[in-house]
């Protein structure tokens, strides 16, 4: 290598843009952020209501109307959720990116390398839907914990009519529990799975975007990621 | 079935024999029609089936248990007990009540059970032990366990009252020294009513049994096999502090100035919006109050496994989980925390080890691993 006649070159790559997030898979993640947010912090003030109204009971509705906005939150995130399960069905190929394939070779070796990557602080390699961990988290903090907290949530929720309609679309989730107080202590426990899974997420997103530089955190925003593309030197010899 | 029991007198006979009036028998049958909730257009039904129907023989066994079920019975006000048990129902055994002992109550017990199977009910209170050949409640020289399945064999069907026979209670709470087992674990193939409570409430009591004998049926029962119209809805939601939870104002301590204005309990543990009872509604003693109404939270006592959810005094956010030592809160922060750390620490190391590998080659946009 005739490294003393040749000046060092920068790599030259250029990026191929691939519309990846489609729009209601980036509604959804929005939605969706919004509304575990607003059901974690109601469900804080629910489960301790730290404010003290003052005055007579007929002048204030605190807590009426915390555990209001409360419901309402939790319909849009169930919508949302039947929404995204559309999405993964007959949406493009990334809307179903990552997904526990365990019955794939494929995806196992995809999980073990990312895996490794991650924890041997190996820049890896970039993915433009779901690499089979994220998938998998997905899969188990926000496709199974958010199961776990629409069954616990709305059985909960009928109880305030029964014989009603969620009392019978989800009350038998009460007894499963084994009781009411049961159902109450795993929906509180299950409400912060999503906050160690927002730590996380937001933590890979940011360190995933700067090792690939591939417009993953505005990819959620416009739909489009991308992809480097290897382009040759004048003289033909890689970069 | 009416037809074999033909020669047991009616309620109707009985209390003629016992110089009651017509006018007085039908206010009986309004008043136990009120108390079951129903219209005022079922009173004929109830005193036709008063009339016309012999006394519903009732085998009431004591297992594992304290008698407060009893004790609540008998101070139902309407139906006033003396007329359920005098009246309404022949209470044929009933080791609290009776006052035959020994062999003969014995005796009266399996002569009913051979010679009226399928005719009587079989009221259970208590539960049985089932540890140790079930050694730790023994009736008449033989273990309760036994005792019960013998009766139960033949019964109409079976009445669990009380949270003991329903739920376990506090014998059944862990650790459970006595392997103490509620009824529908040990009796199978017969329905099953729970009338879960610590005790019950007299009139759920009383009023269960004349809807038995009016319509000779179980009342409409929930998912976990209680009587719907007495079970069908939580205390929260037809209690009368309930204005105050919506408008969120608690109580916080038990001497403070929302105790004194009779504001909601919530804050202190009261079971209330997970209980299911018509404590708010019927009340206790005749309607004179209930738990909430004398300014105490409700500590669930009809709930299953409500000696082993944690303190009566803690609302659940600080209610230990069962059997885990900690609160769902403790273990969210600990994880969240372990979560924020671990990010941290990964975020560090590779910060370090791309800041010592600049030298090298390999830059963090290298296209060095072409992407799928």
């Amino acid at each position: 290598m005739n490294s003393t006649t040749r000046a060092p070159v920068a790599p030259r790559v250029t990026y191929e843009r691939i519309y990846v997030w489609q729009w209601g898979v980036r509604a959804f993640h929005w939605i969706n952020a919004a509304a575990i947010s607003v059901l974690f912090a109601t469900g804080l003030y629910i489960a301790d209501p730290f404010l003290s109204a003052n005055g007579e009971a007929y002048d204030v509705f605190v807590m009426a109307r915390i555990r209001q906005i409360h419901f309402a939150a939790a319909f849009v995130f169930a919508v949302a959720f039947v929404w995204r399960m559309y999405f993964f069905w007959f949406g493009n190929r990334y809307a179903r990116s990552g997904f526990p394939a365990v019955w794939k070779r494929k995806w196992w070796s995809d999980l073990v390398r990312q895996a490794t990557d991650y924890l041997t602080l190996n820049v890896g390699h970039g993915h433009l839907g779901h690499n089979a961990l994220a998938g998998l988290a997905y899969t188990l903090f926000v496709i199974g914990l958010g199961w776990c907290q629409i069954l616990t949530g709305f059985a909960l929720y009928s109880e305030s009519n029964p014989g009603g309609f969620w009392d019978g679309l989800v009350g038998w989730v009460i007894p499963l529990c084994g009781g009411s107080l049961r159902t109450h202590m795993a929906h509180h426990l299950f409400a912060w799975g999503f906050v160690v899974f927002a730590i996380v997420h937001v933590y890979i997103v940011l360190l995933d975007s700067r090792q690939y530089r591939n417009g993953l955190i505005g990819s959620m925003i416009t739909g489009f990621k991308f992809k480097p593309v290897e382009r040759r030197d004048d003289d033909g010899a890689k970069p | 079935m009416a037809t074999s029991v033909g020669t047991r007198p009616t309620t109707w006979d009985l209390l003629r024999t016992h110089g009651f009036e017509r006018r007085d028998f039908l206010r009986f049958c309004a008043i136990t029609t009120a108390a079951m909730g129903l219209d005022a257009s079922f009173i004929p039904q109830v005193a036709h089936a008063f009339e016309t129907k012999p006394r519903l023989p009732v085998l009431w066994l004591h297992g594992l248990e304290c008698t407060c079920c009893s004790e609540s019975f008998i101070r139902s006000s309407h139906p006033i007990a003396q007329d359920v048990i005098l009246n309404m129902i022949s209470l044929d055994y009933d080791e609290t009540l009776q006052a035959a002992a020994g062999e003969q109550v014995e005796e009266i017990r399996r002569k009913m059970i051979a010679e009226h199977p399928g005719e009587y009910v079989l009221a259970v209170e208590g539960n049985a032990p089932t540890k140790d050949g079930g050694v730790y409640c023994t009736i008449a020289g033989e273990t309760f366990e036994k005792v019960l399945l013998e009766t139960a064999e033949h019964a109409k069907f079976v009445i669990a009252w009380g949270s003991c026979a329903s739920n376990g209670c506090v014998q059944a709470a862990s650790p459970n020294p006595t392997g103490a087992k509620p009824i529908h674990e040990l009796v199978h193939g017969k329905p099953i009513v729970k009338v879960p409570g610590c005790p019950p409430i007299a009139e759920v009591m009383t009023g269960l049994l004349a809807h038995v004998l009016t319509f000779d049926r179980l009342p409409e029962l929930d998912r976990v096999g209680r009587p719907k119209m007495f079970y069908g809805q939580r205390i929260h939601d037809k209690c009368y502090r309930r204005a105050f939870f919506d408008a969120g104002q608690f109580v916080e301590r038990w001497d403070d100035d929302g105790a004194r204005k009779g504001w909601c309990l919530y804050k202190m543990g009261c079971r209330g919006p997970t209980t299911y009872n018509s404590c708010s509604t019927i009340k206790w003693n005749g309607g004179v109050s209930f738990p909430i109404g004398s300014g105490h939270g409700c500590i669930g006592c009809s709930e299953a496994n409500f000696w082993d959810d944690g303190p009566f005094y803690a609302r659940l956010a600080t209610t230990r989980l069962p059997g885990v030592e900690t609160t769902p809160q403790a273990i969210g922060k600990v994880a969240a925390t372990a979560a924020a750390l671990g990010a941290a620490a990964h975020l560090v190391s590779f910060g370090a080890k791309q800041v010592l590998s600049r030298d090298t080659d390999k830059g963090s946009n290298h296209p060095d691993n072409p992407q799928r």
